[in-house]
């Protein structure tokens, strides 16, 4: 169909089995995921990368970035096929996505623009998911605080409501020193006082 | 229910990138929210990477040479650093309420500064994206009231928590509003508080009353 994809060596017996089947291509994939298949991961680059190569001409003007961004993209298909999801779209949306993303940082780092965002702040889609453990995190978390509420409050009324102004409503120990009109150094003793007092409570509660 | 969505054209330019960041930010929030607009975004994504990759290219742009020879790097190039799916912190705090981040705040969560107090019932803490891009969290206390005012630039709000509601509608969790200088409102809170995130593109411009007093400390809104 296409002689940029054609095998060299041996044509494949379905006339179906090319990339350009959408079930094929994702079980290439599943291929490179489950086995580090080198030869599914060939197929795959081959019928991939010149697309890409094209579109990211047209988007950068530039041959060599065109090629920095083909490799950077298919590295990462490489190494994070089992990142893709069949249910949520297909391989092509999948390496679209990832070429998204890296075209996104490769004009935030030609701004010299570190503290930028990057396309991992915006779109997670190389991000490691986890999802039922962070949920178990969140539940700690939220038993934790439950537990350290009730701890507060057994602590002097003055340290309690340092912690408080820190801990929960994120002020800096000289924007409590302001709001109370203490000195800054009171603040710091009766943080520290006060962390004691808990680490105590803690220890002895366990 | 969320009835008021960023328009396709929007969701466009965020699934290829092609927005600023702090209205990535924003879209991206709405599209966390609006199982809606994840669908949208994951049909327009299908759409644009089969017209991007599923063209057919004609001249072998790339030689059977270059192509071994990145097959052989890419293969044997070690694993590049894992990125963490979770947020380090996915909830903020403000008036001893705690309200939960969506996925693409909870991400840049590190980025939002403290809050500071600007006017009776507001307070609004600035989410760094660099750029010197304005993108700021907006919290309306019960029975506040920002003054009348249009805007020299485009004016993107999101709400995140809560309800609040101008001249023209009521707006809720998840609810997406662009406005400019063509409209003018008064928004306000009645019943309940409000979490905002919003981005303007200049200043605002108070148009009613005593509150026009407030137009050379327009910076206080903007910044």
């Amino acid at each position: 169909m296409q002689s940029v994809i054609e095998s060299p060596t041996k044509r494949k017996p379905m006339s179906s089995a090319q990339p350009d089947s959408a079930e094929y291509a994702a079980e290439l994939l599943s291929r490179i995921a489950a086995s580090r298949s080198r030869q599914a991961f060939a197929e795959l680059f081959k019928h991939f990368a010149p697309k890409l190569q094209a579109y990211a001409t047209r988007q950068f003007g530039n041959e060599q970035t065109a090629m920095d961004l083909v490799q950077e993209t298919m590295t990462n298909v490489w190494h994070k096929a089992h990142l893709f999801k069949p249910d949520r779209g297909s391989a092509a949306t999948w390496i679209f996505t990832i070429a998204r993303n890296i075209r996104f940082d490769f004009l935030r780092k030609n701004k010299h623009r570190q503290y930028d965002l990057s396309a991992d702040d915006l779109w997670p889609v190389l991000a490691e998911t986890n999802e039922s453990l962070d949920d178990d995190y969140a539940l700690d978390d939220d038993l934790l605080l439950q537990q350290l509420a009730v701890y507060c409050e057994s602590l002097p009324i003055a340290q309690k409501e340092v912690v408080e102004l820190i801990y929960i409503e994120g002020k800096s120990q000289q924007e409590v020193a302001d709001a109370l009109e203490i000195p800054l150094g009171t603040v710091k003793s009766r943080t520290r006082l006060a962390l004691q007092k808990l680490k105590e409570l803690i220890k002895t509660d366990d | 229910m969320i009835k008021s969505h960023p328009h396709e054209q929007l969701l466009v330019q965020y699934a290829t990138g092609e927005l600023n960041p702090a209205m990535l930010v924003m879209i991206g929030t709405h599209v966390d929210m609006c199982p809606q607009c994840q669908q949208h975004v994951a049909d327009i994504e299908e759409q644009i990477a089969l017209k991007v990759l599923g063209e057919r290219v004609t001249d072998a742009a790339l030689p059977n040479t270059v192509v071994d020879s990145m097959l052989e790097s890419i293969m044997n190039s070690p694993a590049p650093i894992q990125v963490r799916a979770e947020a380090a912190r996915d909830y903020i705090s403000l008036e001893g309420k705690r309200f939960a981040l969506p996925a693409t705040l909870a991400r840049n969560e590190h980025r939002i500064g403290q809050w500071h107090h600007m006017v009776s019932k507001l307070w609004r803490a600035p989410v760094d994206i660099g750029n010197g891009e304005m993108l700021n969290l907006i919290y309306m206390a019960d029975g506040a009231q920002v003054p009348e005012h249009t805007h020299k630039g485009r004016e993107a709000t999101l709400v995140i928590n809560g309800v609040f509601n101008d001249e023209f509608n009521e707006y809720r969790d998840g609810d997406f509003i662009l406005l400019d200088e063509h409209h003018k409102h008064t928004p306000q809170t009645q019943g309940e508080d409000c979490l905002t995130l919003a981005t303007l593109d200049a200043p605002m411009h108070f148009t009613a009353g005593i509150s026009r007093l407030l137009n050379p400390f327009s910076s206080l809104f903007f910044r």
